[in-house]
């Protein structure tokens, strides 16, 4: 019975950094418009949750998909060092050129975690506050 | 389709210890998990259930008799229990997350008449969860 079951694991992280949005492709008084507060020269932070869902099949000699340690070694290096305490647009090269809006961020992290090598992922969800929450599960999905 | 979900606590101790391992892999591969003496969580579970709703009554299924099957074959079963010891489905399996989901899909699914058990969400901390689907359901 249990093989026509898929079982996936969830795990919360967390971060917090600044960011401002702004756009190059947009005049001042557009950026002003389109971003609001969040066009404030001087940038602002959040305290951000990441949720990282990957699925397997469940080691019988460990009961697990993948070791938690693993995991969060995995994601401590490719997230949370690089993100946490940092400006998103000066700190993160991915960001000198695109918007660090959290769809951006989400997509983002989903590209550093996509190579985890002991399961796969399949989604991320980026909690900017406890309000806005976004949800990537990669190309075509 | 329509997707309800009722979500219950229970609070449970277990450890995790494999006997095919020595002690030092046990130690390397479950870390603080591996106590000997055990740890416990306040679990908390969420069931869906998907259907369309009877006309009759406006629900998928009647929340009094999922409540009755969830206090029936989870809560009586696991709560203020040692999961390794008192679950006998769980005997021979490392009791985590993953394996716990799965079991409790496996005890509530034939017990569903109504709508179809759609998924089984269960946290060990908040922090941390697994998820159990019938393979090929599109999460909702």
């Amino acid at each position: 019975m249990s093989e026509t079951l898929k079982i996936e694991l969830g795990r919360r992280y967390r971060f917090a950094a600044s960011h401002r949005l702004h756009s190059e492709h947009l005049s001042a008084e557009e950026n002003a418009r389109v971003y609001g507060k969040c066009n404030n020269p001087f940038g602002h932070g959040h305290n951000y949750v990441v949720e990282i869902l990957v699925s397997g099949s469940v080691d019988p000699a460990t009961g697990m998909i993948a070791n938690l340690a693993d995991l969060d070694a995995f994601v401590e290096r490719e997230v949370i060092e690089p993100f946490d305490h940092k400006s998103l647009n000066e700190d993160v090269p991915a960001f000198r050129e695109k918007v660090p809006t959290t769809e951006n961020v989400c997509k983002e992290i989903f590209q550093r975690l996509k190579h985890f090598p002991k399961a796969r992922l399949e989604r991320i969800r980026v909690e900017e506050t406890s309000n806005n929450a976004f949800e990537y599960a990669g190309e075509g999905n | 389709m329509v997707y309800l979900t009722r979500k219950i606590e229970f609070s449970a101790s277990h450890l995790y210890h494999n006997p095919a391992f020595s002690a030092e892999e046990n130690q390397r591969i479950f870390g603080k998990c591996n106590n000997p003496h055990g740890h416990g969580h306040n679990y908390t579970l969420e069931v869906t259930v998907a259907g369309e709703p009877d006309p009759a009554t406006g629900m998928v299924l009647d929340l009094k008799e999922l409540k009755e099957i969830l206090e029936r074959e989870i809560t009586q079963r696991m709560d203020h229990r040692f999961l390794n010891y008192e679950v006998p489905e769980l005997k021979g399996q490392i009791p985590t997350c993953e394996n716990i989901a799965r079991v409790i899909w496996n005890l509530l699914e034939p017990r569903i008449h109504q709508g179809k058990l759609h998924r089984v969400r269960l946290y060990e901390t908040p922090d941390l969860f697994a998820d159990c689907y019938r393979n090929g359901a599109k999460p909702a």
